[in-house]
């Protein structure tokens, strides 16, 4: 008959199970973690006892003596520095490497580059450069993943047998494999203290200069190093070269300093000849005609300081105006053309307004004469037949400029003008020919022929000058 | 019962890909896998899994009589495949270090695979019917009995062909072998068989090579049948030793590797 039971809880798979874990057990106490081990702990004897060992495999099976309980506050840190007391003491000071490491990486650990449990004859330090900080030391790996062969690096690369050993020879041997002149070239100019200005996180194939403060555009992609950095050998003094113009180009000035030393004002990395001077940041931005003008027109010989900027400097010749308006030319003209004027006449002593402002300059400035035009009405306007001799030239005690009519008289007249109540009056109610001769007629109820009746009544019949009689324009009965 | 190998074959693919992913991982870390890594504890943890199915599943199974949960064959060949890949994978895991409990539970792990395919090969000396059930004597009597029929009325209607064929190849019986040899060596002489009539077959005329053909499977019919026979009581025997031997070094194993797991947690994770 067949058993439904598995094998495993069968007598004899209860018996193997019990008789496995008690091997088990008995190794374990007798022998101590031993058969938990991943590996064989480092047997090679140190030069000095540290917690009683001169090496980790004389603690093997004592695993509580490098690794707390998980139910405890203490670390392996912690009880790795309780037996290395000179590390403890490392750690004390700042300036230590293993300080320097766990200053900058709180979560490393000691068997990050101290791993056991990998042999009786392991080395008891292995960095894996994935991990170790070496940035903390100074100089970052970031640019030494691998050799120039393509391998990764491992610490005896760079530091041969000593790990807190560095030799700069180490640098140059390894570079002048990559590339033998520049490294020989680089080494000449910067000299061979590599590390006074690479801290490794550069890659010297990718170095691009125009990621730095000051890009290299021009002709100035193309010179060497040293032609900027002048024998300099640490970070600080690469740093410290000097950016203006003048420090390495003085000796190149054909204007002998008379611009300032800021020739990138005009001049660009491209070639000396490649000039973007913007005039408009002078004294005398160019607009107009003048824009199209070459330099040498107004900068003879190539003379830039002390160029006179007023117009008749150079346009003396064109005034057509003989001078005669002095040497302001910009007041009427621009510089887009010469016939293009802008003259404002409220500037004069005679501004223009009403009928005025529609006149033509050559109606009053005959034969473009502007200087010493009369600014009396008399001298464009003649007294007309209608009041010839009898009002002085100063018309504008009775006219505006927007027209002749209508005029306004305040002046005494020898006539009452407000008489019989009346508001105001054209003058041509009285004067319809000329203001030589007045008439009544036409004038109130005044007609030839109620005139005539009324003063043929009276046995009056010399009556055609009324203001003999009636000089205030009122009825006398004597 | 026919009993092909696609569970060797699925095996043999299942482990060409994890070594393809094994040598891909070394070539790019540039350092063989620790066991206590992700990719290494990976493999260790998945292999213990298929490990663990092997150990339960198939016996599980066996105990169940409802045909429901699938044929005893299929189940047999899903446990050979994870017992085939699970130990592979736990050998990965190894990072080829076999110290301490971790190096027992692979050496373990190594022989219960040896013994899995030592125990194989006697299960499929039973003869079994599809369903994988052990086949009693007296029912393999009955075959043979019907086999011997079947092979007598086609000798009776081709004389033709049994006068082609050679005294020896007709009367050869294989039970005049030890009952060992019908177990352990039976390979050996099957092939023997298979090259004579093979070369027999290329003597005679073509016409008659469809019914030596007809005649060779009949009689390769009745030799497993007659070795079967022959061998069924001591095979039984050989395989209940073996399970007897196979359960205890898989209960050691699994022992062992339940405890090294409990230590990995407690050393490798939770101590500081």
């Amino acid at each position: 008959m067949q058993s439904h039971r598995f094998g495993c809880l069968s007598a004899t798979g209860i018996i193997t199970a019990i008789l496995t874990l008690t091997l088990i057990l008995s190794f374990s106490l007798t022998q101590g973690g031993v058969l938990f081990s991943p590996g064989q702990l480092n047997a090679e004897k140190g030069e000095q006892a540290w917690g009683g060992v001169r090496s980790h495999a004389e603690i093997s099976g004592d695993c509580a003596a490098c690794h707390a309980h998980p139910w405890g506050r203490e670390r392996m840190e912690d009880r790795c520095i309780a037996c290395h007391i000179n590390i403890a003491e490392e750690l004390q000071s700042t300036e230590s490497l293993h300080s320097v490491l766990f200053i900058e990486n709180t979560t490393f650990t000691c068997k990050d580059c101290h791993p056991d449990h990998r042999g009786a004859n392991a080395k008891l330090t292995l960095l894996d450069l994935n991990r170790f900080p070496h940035q903390a030391t100074g100089f970052s790996l970031n640019a030494h993943q691998k050799m120039s062969n393509g391998e990764p690096f491992s610490c005896e690369d760079c530091h041969d047998k000593d790990i807190t050993k560095f030799d700069v020879n180490t640098c140059e041997e390894c570079h002048r494999d990559i590339d033998q002149v520049f490294t020989q070239a680089h080494q000449e100019t910067f000299s061979k203290e590599c590390l006074a200005c690479h801290d490794g996180v550069d890659i010297y194939n990718d170095f691009d200069h125009n990621l730095l403060s000051f890009p290299l555009e021009g002709e100035h992609a193309s010179i060497t190093c040293s032609k900027c950095h002048l024998e300099d050998s640490s970070i600080e003094k690469l740093q410290a070269t000097p950016r203006e113009c003048y420090a390495c180009h003085q000796e190149d000035d054909e204007h002998n300093g008379e611009f300032g030393e800021s020739c990138a004002v005009c001049h660009t990395p491209r070639d000396w000849e490649d000039v973007t001077f913007d005039h408009s940041i002078s004294g005398f931005p160019l607009e107009g005609k003048h824009t199209d003008l070459d330099c040498e027109d107004c900068h003879i010989d190539e003379v830039y300081e002390g160029t006179a900027s007023a117009c008749v400097d150079c346009h003396l010749e064109d005034d057509e105006h003989k001078g005669e308006f002095g040497v302001a030319c910009e007041q009427c003209h621009t510089s887009t053309n010469w016939e293009d004027v802008t003259f404002d006449h409220a500037l004069s002593n005679f501004p223009l307004d009403g009928a005025h402002i529609t006149v033509a300059c050559q109606d009053c400035h005959i034969d473009q004469v502007y200087q010493g035009t009369k600014t009396e009405c008399a001298a464009c306007h003649e007294d007309p037949a209608y009041h010839v001799g009898l009002f002085s030239a100063d018309c504008i005690t009775c006219h505006i400029t927007n027209a002749w009519s209508p005029a306004t008289y305040n002046e005494p007249h020898t006539f009452p003008l407000r008489h019989e109540s009346s508001s105001s009056i054209s003058c041509r109610t009285c004067h319809d020919v000329s203001f030589n001769i007045y008439t009544c007629y036409g004038c109130h109820e005044h007609t030839p022929s109620n005139i005539a009746s009324e003063h043929r009544e009276e046995g009056i019949s010399n009556y055609e000058d009324c203001m003999e009689c009636h000089p205030d324009g009122q009825e006398h009965d004597d | 019962m026919k009993f092909n190998n696609s569970e060797l074959w699925f095996s043999f693919f299942a482990v060409l890909l994890l070594t393809l992913v094994y040598v891909f991982v070394v070539i790019s870390t540039g350092s063989i896998p620790a066991a206590g890594e992700f990719f290494g504890h990976s493999l260790g943890v998945a292999g213990f899994l298929l490990m663990l199915m092997t150990e339960t599943l198939y016996t599980l199974r066996k105990r169940s009589r409802s045909a429901r949960w699938g044929r005893m064959s299929t189940w047999l060949k899903f446990h050979i495949f994870t017992g085939l890949v699970g130990p592979y994978m736990v050998l990965l895991h190894s990072s080829w270090k076999f110290n301490g409990l971790a190096g027992i539970v692979m050496l373990l792990t190594v022989i219960i695979v040896g013994s899995g395919f030592i125990g194989r090969y006697i299960y499929t000396a039973i003869p079994r019917t599809v369903d994988g059930a052990a086949i009693a004597s007296f029912e393999l009597e009955g075959q043979i009995a019907k086999s011997e029929a079947d092979l007598q009325r086609l000798i009776n209607t081709r004389t033709s062909a049994m006068n082609a064929l050679p005294q020896n190849l007709i009367a050869t019986n294989n039970t005049q072998h030890s009952t060992f040899f019908l177990i352990f060596g039976y390979v050996f002489y099957e092939w023997e068989q298979r090259w004579l009539w093979w070369k027999q077959k290329n003597n005679v005329d073509k016409s008659l090579r469809p019914l030596i053909s007809q005649l060779e499977k009949m009689f390769r019919q009745r030799r497993l049948l007659r070795r079967q026979v022959a061998s069924l009581a001591l095979t039984r025997q050989l395989l209940s030793i073996w399970h007897a031997v196979h359960v205890p070094i898989g209960v050691s194993l699994f022992t062992a590797a339940f405890v090294h797991i409990v230590a990995a947690i407690y050393y490798a994770t939770l101590l500081r």
